[in-house]
């Protein structure tokens, strides 16, 4: 989630209270306090209020939660005549542009800190990291309407953000810092997304980067939104977020043209929600009157429309407002959370314990029972350890990941005696005898079963107490079993035996070969023991 | 004061005589002297006796030393094998020829001349010769020319003497129980009821015993079966299945837009091949793009069924639940699974690739959000978290969502877990209509919490010196 910098006078300023009740009351809308620094606060909120992204949105939010003003903020938007054109050319490529104009705005330095801290939020969150959408901010007293969004070639020169001579978008891809942060998007592409003014000078190279031309300063008072994306409701969910934000900064907004189309729409959506139904999912007992004053504090216009209903004009900004309990949401956020009495329901219902549980159980008080204390490995593991120590051949049907994080991780464990020797390497300093055990899943092709190893370690162990320790395991499970000569490489041969269950092989125990011991850096015999638990109990301990 | 026999009898007869050696002492208490020196050790510690430490060198003849006494140094030998004159050569046949035919003549025995060995008329013992009789009683540099020829070596002594102190004295004097003291008590003294007879010797108790380690369940495991048990008790049934998963359980069916950044390769685990969609996957396409036949708008946009067949391993157990509650679409269902997840992150000390998940779910007719607050705050309670509060959260599959904190001393409130309702639009494609509730908690987090531990690999990568010394109860309650 991206971290929102709130500095505290600017945000005293718009929400018309005091520091402390700010912070206290924080948290109650949703955020998450990071750091709290000297002149600011960092917090995080959730990745679908993008509208709460800016010091401006957290004040509109905090004053309505706080009653200082409740209720839809109205947000008037009158026509520039300013107008955009998007070329036929670029509708593979990156075919949607949103765009508006803001006049009167005066940007000290702190709006201007919110502002790119709401674009990047954006770009983050709603953007996909620029993929989807991304935002330019533009001095519009540079340029001349109207404006022309289309692909260029690479070929095409102009002198980005941050430079002081032209280069080419190829250039400007492999140089840039930018462009090397965002060029993967659009590359390979034959033609560049660009936009100019009426004189052919260049706003914009979306979604990488402006023109050094449109720079916004302090000194900026007229801006020239452009919004351009892959995805039409997003490009214009951020277009409402950033124009809303800007007027509540101070500024007015114009629409724009864009090939016959009007923007911004920042009239909020209407909707009905049922006063029973928001009632019986919160389990509360609202009239339509308290629920429109809930949801008023939570800055919807919410008027109670009928003995169950409440309409409501939900505010342009409020993207994720997909369905009616996300409005129910809201209103148990506006009531809090602490006012809700937290119960539990009167329906009887007995526990359950699933059999592969229960089973796991067991075989930990068999084995704890013989001395042997459990360890918790890791389930994913890699070639090395499972295989190559083990002096066996890896297993075709090991489960390896894609796109391992590490040469650590790279499958998921097919047995689980590997990892018993792994942690005596790295237990040789503890005292001996060591004795350990796990119990666990296992994969296989794409089965999920369930094994269980035990190993033993000091000067004395061998075939004889693995074999003990496997007739005891054996017996205190229930299942008969014969025995038959191994010639598994991992044990000393003539030191090892296979478990035998219904003519299937369903483990080994024995010495482990001196090889496997030098492999896994152990200076002691280990007797040890391996037994797979779905082949025995069957569907009972299996899920595929 | 805890005496064995031995050091009583030791004890008394010092009583007797003031002091002995143990050679003495062993002679008369018919032990040998090394045992003495032991017992009066012991007395020693209890102050009871002193004990002196006496160390000398004497020299004693070597085999080779023993050799030369009984047939003569090699140059007598050599001095004998002839009459007055032998000629070099055939003197050097014999074996002591080397180093005999040396010493003659040093010793003055013997003239060499035109290669002719002749006897002097002189050979009186040598100054060796007499030493090697009596070593202890010869002078320094002939006891160096006999160390060096190897015919005696230095050997140590220690003579001990064993001294009753007054401490020792008075407690002889106040009376010492002489029965004899039984070890091991016989199967054959428990049936003949001899161990009436007995006196068995009783043991230091200020000394610690040789640690035991039982076998014993890791203490990870006994907070999940803790986790388990108030489930069950709460009436939960238990769920389990496989890690491998469709994309379609893991995301679609919970409403995870197809262009989520956590459904990358970068965040989650992808595997080789494609899981089939279930039956009613176009339910969950139509939520997707457009809300279906719900109040809902959907996110929008195309849905790929493609993308919702790549497989890959968990990243949460609420691919369980959400299958379980297609399989149970009515009420009620009380269910819940503790399970291991996979994210792909780099191993730090509190980010692991693996880790555990609790998850539970309630679906039934008349549940409401303020029941979800209320199984959180008796699930919390029960694990001993007294104070809980509730914050809004946000998940893709719950609305409304709250994160639960509870209190810890120390740390303040920490956030634990997430939950909320399922949304329509995840229930709505397998014919659920009734309200889930749900929730899920970072068990491992939990641990370390619990357990006071800083670095999340000490659950996994067990050094065994920790598990043994984890106690399975500790004050407040099991761990």
């Amino acid at each position: 989630m991206p971290v929102v910098s709130l500095p505290y006078r600017y945000l005293e300023r718009l929400c018309g209270t005091d520091r402390k009740t700010i912070m206290e009351n924080l948290p109650l809308i949703g955020s998450d306090i990071e750091r709290i620094l000297e002149d600011q606060v960092d917090v995080e909120f959730f990745p679908s209020r993008v509208d709460l992204y800016s010091t401006e949105g957290v004040a509109r939010a905090m004053r309505g939660y706080l009653g200082i003003e409740t209720g839809e903020e109205i947000y008037p938007v009158t026509p520039s005549g300013i107008s955009f054109t998007i070329d036929p050319n670029i509708r593979e490529i990156r075919p949607y542009l949103g765009s508006a104009v803001i006049r009167d705005i005066a940007l000290d330095n702190e709006a201007i800190i919110s502002l790119m801290g709401v674009q990047e939020a954006l770009h983050w969150v709603v953007g996909r990291g620029r993929a989807k959408v991304a935002i330019g901010v533009h001095d519009l007293d540079a340029v001349t309407p109207p404006f022309r969004y289309y692909g260029a070639p690479v070929t095409k020169r102009f002198v980005p953000l941050d430079y002081e001579r032209e280069m080419s978008l190829t250039g400007i891809m492999e140089e840039h810092p930018k462009g090397r942060d965002y060029a993967h998007i659009v590359s390979g592409k034959p033609l560049m997304p660009l936009i100019e003014d009426a004189d052919g000078n260049v706003l914009s190279f979306p979604p990488i980067i402006n023109g050094e031309l449109t720079r916004v300063t302090d000194k900026t008072r007229n801006l020239l939104l452009d919004v351009t994306g892959t995805d039409e409701r997003a490009v214009q969910t951020a277009l409402r977020v950033l124009c809303t934000t800007l007027i509540t900064a101070g500024g007015r907004c114009e629409s724009v043209s864009v090939n016959g189309a009007v923007m911004p729409d920042l009239s909020p959506a209407k909707r009905e929600i049922s006063v029973s139904g928001c009632n019986r999912l919160l389990g509360t007992s609202f009239s339509p009157g308290e629920i429109a004053v809930l949801l008023r504090k939570m800055r919807y216009g919410a008027e109670a429309s009928g003995p169950d209903t409440v309409s409501l004009q939900i505010p342009c900004y409020r993207a994720d407002i997909m369905h009616e309990w996300d409005v129910y949401e809201d209103v148990a956020i506006g009531a809090g959370f602490a006012s809700l009495r937290a119960e539990l329901p009167a329906t009887f219902s007995a526990g359950h314990e699933h059999p592969i549980q229960a089973l796991a159980s067991a075989v930990r008080d068999i084995c704890t029972g013989l001395g042997y204390l459990e360890v918790m490995p890791f389930t994913l593991s890699n070639e090395e350890v499972m295989y190559t120590r083990m002096q066996r051949s890896p297993d075709p049907r090991a489960l390896r990941v894609l796109h391992p994080i590490s040469e650590e991780q790279t499958l998921v464990r097919s047995d689980l005696l590997p990892l018993l020797l792994d942690l005596f390497r790295m237990n040789k300093r503890r005292e001996l005898p060591q004795r350990i055990f796990h119990t666990g899943d296992v994969v296989s092709e794409e089965r999920t079963g369930q094994k269980v190893a035990l190993a033993s370690t000091h000067p004395g162990a061998d075939f004889s107490e693995a074999y003990a320790t496997a007739d005891a395991l054996m017996r205190e499970l229930g299942v008969a079993f014969t025995l038959e000569k191994s010639s598994d490489p991992a044990f000393i041969p003539g030191r090892v035996a296979d478990i035998v269950v219904d003519g299937r092989c369903a483990g080994m125990f024995g010495e482990i070969h001196p090889g496997v011991l030098n492999r896994f850096d152990i200076d002691q015999p280990v007797a040890g023991i391996e037994l797979d638990l779905s082949l025995l109990f069957g569907d009972r301990v299996s899920k595929s | 004061m805890q005496l064995t026999i031995n050091e009583k009898r030791l004890l008394l007869e010092l009583s007797g005589r003031g002091e002995g050696s143990p050679e003495t002492l062993g002679g008369i208490l018919q032990k040998p002297p090394e045992s003495v020196i032991q017992y009066a050790n012991l007395l020693l510690q209890k102050g009871l006796t002193e004990v002196k430490r006496d160390t000398t060198v004497s020299l004693v003849r070597t085999a080779e030393g023993e050799a030369c006494l009984r047939d003569g140094l090699p140059e007598r030998q050599l001095y004998d094998s002839f009459k007055d004159s032998i000629p070099i050569a055939e003197l050097n046949r014999h074996p002591q020829a080397k180093i005999g035919i040396g010493w003659m003549k040093r010793l003055g025995w013997i003239t060499i001349q035109d290669g002719l060995i002749m006897k002097t008329g002189d050979a009186s013992p040598s100054a060796v010769e007499i030493a090697l009789k009596q070593p202890e009683a010869a002078p320094k540099d002939i006891q160096k020319e006999l160390l060096r020829r190897g015919l005696v070596s230095e050997e140590e002594h220690t003579a001990w003497t064993i001294r009753i102190t007054d401490a020792g004295r008075s407690l002889v004097e106040g009376g010492l129980d002489l029965r004899e003291e039984v070890g091991a008590l016989t199967a054959d003294q428990i049936s003949s009821g001899n161990w009436r007879d007995l006196t068995l010797r009783a043991y230091d108790i200020t000394k610690s015993p040789r640690p035991v380690w039982p076998g014993k369940i890791h203490p990870y495991q006994r907070m999940i079966n803790e986790m388990r048990r108030i489930l069950l008790d709460m009436g939960f049934t238990e769920l389990y299945g496989s890690i491998i998963q469709g994309a379609f359980w893991n995301f679609d069916a919970l409403f995870q837009p197809q262009d989520h950044p956590a459904r990358e390769m970068q965040d989650t685990f992808h595997l080789a091949g494609k899981k089939d969609l279930p039956e009613n996957w176009e339910q969950v396409r139509d939520m997707h793009e457009s809300g279906g036949s719900l109040s809902s708008s959907g996110w929008g946009g195309r849905w790929d069924p493609e993308k919702a067949k790549a497989t890959v391993l968990r990243t949460h157990t609420t691919c369980l639940s959400i299958q379980h509650l297609a399989a149970h679409p009515n009420p009620p269902v009380k269910a819940f699974c503790i399970g291991r997840v996979y994210r792909r992150e780099t191993i730090d000390p509190t980010h692991l690739p693996e880790f555990e998940q609790l998850e539970g779910i309630v679906m039934d007719t008349d549940v409401s959000f303020r029941h979800l607050l209320g199984f959180l705050r008796e699930f919390y309670l029960r694990m001993g978290f007294e104070s809980v509060r509730f914050r809004p959260g946000y998940f893709p599959y719950t609305e409304p969502s709250v994160e639960p904190e509870v209190y810890i001393e120390g740390l303040g409130w920490v956030e634990l877990g997430g939950a909320g309702i399922f949304r329509e639009e995840v229930t709505a494609p397998w014919g659920i209509t009734c309200p889930v509730l749900a929730w899920g908690l970072g068990v491992s987090r939990v641990a370390m919490l619990r357990m006071g531990l800083t670095d999340l690999r000490e659950l996994y990568q067990s050094d065994i010196g920790w598990v043994r010394s984890v106690p399975v109860v500790h004050s407040g309650g099991r761990c």
